[in-house]
């Protein structure tokens, strides 16, 4: 065996070493990992009490209540679904662009005693879909796609449709 | 491995001229020769193309249809996300070169290179930040993503300062290289961190199976703002190797010139 | 919806001015070796530019 090819066999087996011990810690730190938890990860696992943790899951259609609250700050209360299971959200503060109906959010907060979750934070989540609104608009339009019922429907339906094609609506007659 | 020809194996010594193996541009002259060809050709490839890429990305592209105009950040901040993860696999590749075969090149070429990609990784950061706050709603979240692409910055960080650390440079570039090469795990995680665990950051929307989610009208320009951008990158860090050769030479040549004056002075 | 455009104009001067100033350091380094090297070194220097000198030597 030369010196060049031991070096590269020293090398190769450290890299297998290090490769496993990095994936058999990520194994084992799994749980701490994860960045929120789902509606459904809260129904089977509850948290202990008045600790505060992040709630993860879709806005469900409609569910949305914006008010103003005495303190002239707007408030919201909502619900976040992963579809099995759901969680009422209240929420004082301004909301990020992103949040809509049908849309992913992240919240921060406590789980109250009578279920309510109560925010102190609220992010938005976005989807890996990229589209021009005139696709957007023809996709709600043929009927392919309510932005807050769902995801957007599989990308090579979409991903190459003319937007000139397909004309902006009026901002009067425009859906959802 | 054919690229261990059983000529040179064996044998740290350069063989004058060994046929299509590594060690063909180990000769400095030889790649600043070749390099300085390349370098003016890269240099306007690269401006030319990010020109376009730019302008097409500013001003021609579509506003996206819930995020509006500040979908124009991801023509910057996805190709620097790209250029950090594979200008970091060429620093992994660079550093096995020259653990294993002792490539004289490979040592300055990772030692220039590291700066330039921590530059790249914190415009990644940056932008992605600048990003987050108005369509997330916050600069910054702990998330498997963006925790990892933080590491994938002190990395790069690690390494550029590991190896301009010791008095020896070839200390500094060994310790250097193993540093490179541990922090290839990383990469991994950052590409599949959004995969394997739930994050605030999205999935990959071009650098996936089955269709990009993403338009035509946006993905071309951003696959040229990408093409532009590892264009300039290449360029950049090719002047630094040509400069670090060359400083190389002068430092031998300035050590020549004292020690032949002081042997003049005391024969 | 607002369109964030001070965003977006942080980010593109953010990227413009590192590559920019990547570049020119990149530029101004290799230029300063090359004329200490022509000066050290003036035969082989010619021949190891490739393009044969750009007369700043």
């Amino acid at each position: 065996m030369t010196r060049k090819r031991r070096r590269l066999y020293i090398l190769l087996l450290c890299a297998l070493g290090l490769g496993s011990a990095t994936a058999l810690t990520l194994t084992a730190f799994q749980d701490n990992l994860v960045f929120f938890r789902s509606p459904s990860d809260i129904a089977a696992q509850p948290p202990p009490a008045d600790r505060a943790f992040r709630l993860g899951g879709l806005v469900e259609t409609g569910s949305v209540e914006r008010a103003m609250g005495a303190d002239g700050r707007p408030t919201a209360r909502f619900r976040v679904t992963d579809g099995a299971h759901t969680i009422t959200v209240a929420y004082t503060g301004v909301l990020p662009d992103l949040f809509r109906e049908g849309q992913g959010v992240v919240t921060l907060g406590r789980l109250g005693p009578d279920g309510v979750f109560r925010a102190s934070e609220v992010l938005a989540r976005h989807d890996e879909t990229y589209m021009p609104p005139e696709v957007a608009d023809a996709l709600k339009r043929a009927g392919h796609w309510n932005p807050s019922q769902g995801a957007a429907p599989p990308a090579a339906g979409w991903n190459t449709l003319d937007p000139a094609a397909a004309p902006r609506q009026p901002a009067g007659s425009r859906g959802s | 491995m054919d690229a261990i020809p059983p000529i040179t194996a064996g044998a740290d010594t350069r063989a004058p001229r060994p046929p299509r193996s590594l060690h063909r541009f180990a000769n400095p002259g030889r790649f600043l020769r070749a390099s300085g060809r390349v370098l003016p050709w890269l240099t306007a490839a690269a401006i030319a193309v990010l020109a376009v890429g730019l302008a097409w990305a500013l001003a021609l592209s579509p506003p996206d249809w819930q995020q509006g105009e500040t979908v124009r950040i991801m023509y910057v901040h996805v190709p620097m996300a790209w250029l950090a993860m594979g200008g970091y696999l060429g620093l992994a590749l660079a550093s096995a070169t020259a653990l294993v075969w002792r490539h004289p090149l490979a040592d300055l070429f990772a030692r220039e290179l590291s700066p330039v990609g921590a530059v790249v990784t914190a415009l990644c950061l940056a932008t992605g930040s600048l990003w987050g706050k108005p369509m997330w709603g916050t600069w910054w979240v702990w998330d498997a993503r963006l925790t990892s692409v933080l590491v994938l910055f002190f990395l790069w960080l690690g390494h550029a300062a590991l190896t301009r650390a010791f008095d020896e440079p070839d200390r500094g570039a060994r310790a250097g290289a193993i540093l490179a090469l541990i922090g290839v795990v990383n990469l991994p995680i950052v590409k599949f961190s959004v995969d394997w665990w739930n994050t605030l950051h999205q999935p990959a929307s071009v650098t996936r199976l089955g269709a990009p989610a993403m338009h035509v009208d946006m993905l071309y320009p951003l696959l040229v703002c990408a093409l532009g951008f590892t264009l300039a990158f290449a360029a950049v860090v090719l002047a630094r190797t040509r400069a670090a050769v060359m400083e190389r030479r002068i430092r031998a040549l300035e050590l020549a010139r004292a020690r032949r004056e002081d042997g003049g002075a005391t024969p | 919806m607002t369109q964030h455009w001070a965003h977006v104009a942080v980010s593109y001067a953010l990227a413009a001015l590192a590559f920019g100033g990547l570049g020119l350091g990149a530029w101004m380094r290799h230029r300063a070796a090359r004329r200490r090297l022509a000066v050290l070194d003036p035969r082989a220097s010619a021949a190891r530019d490739g393009s044969g000198g750009d007369g700043t030597a």
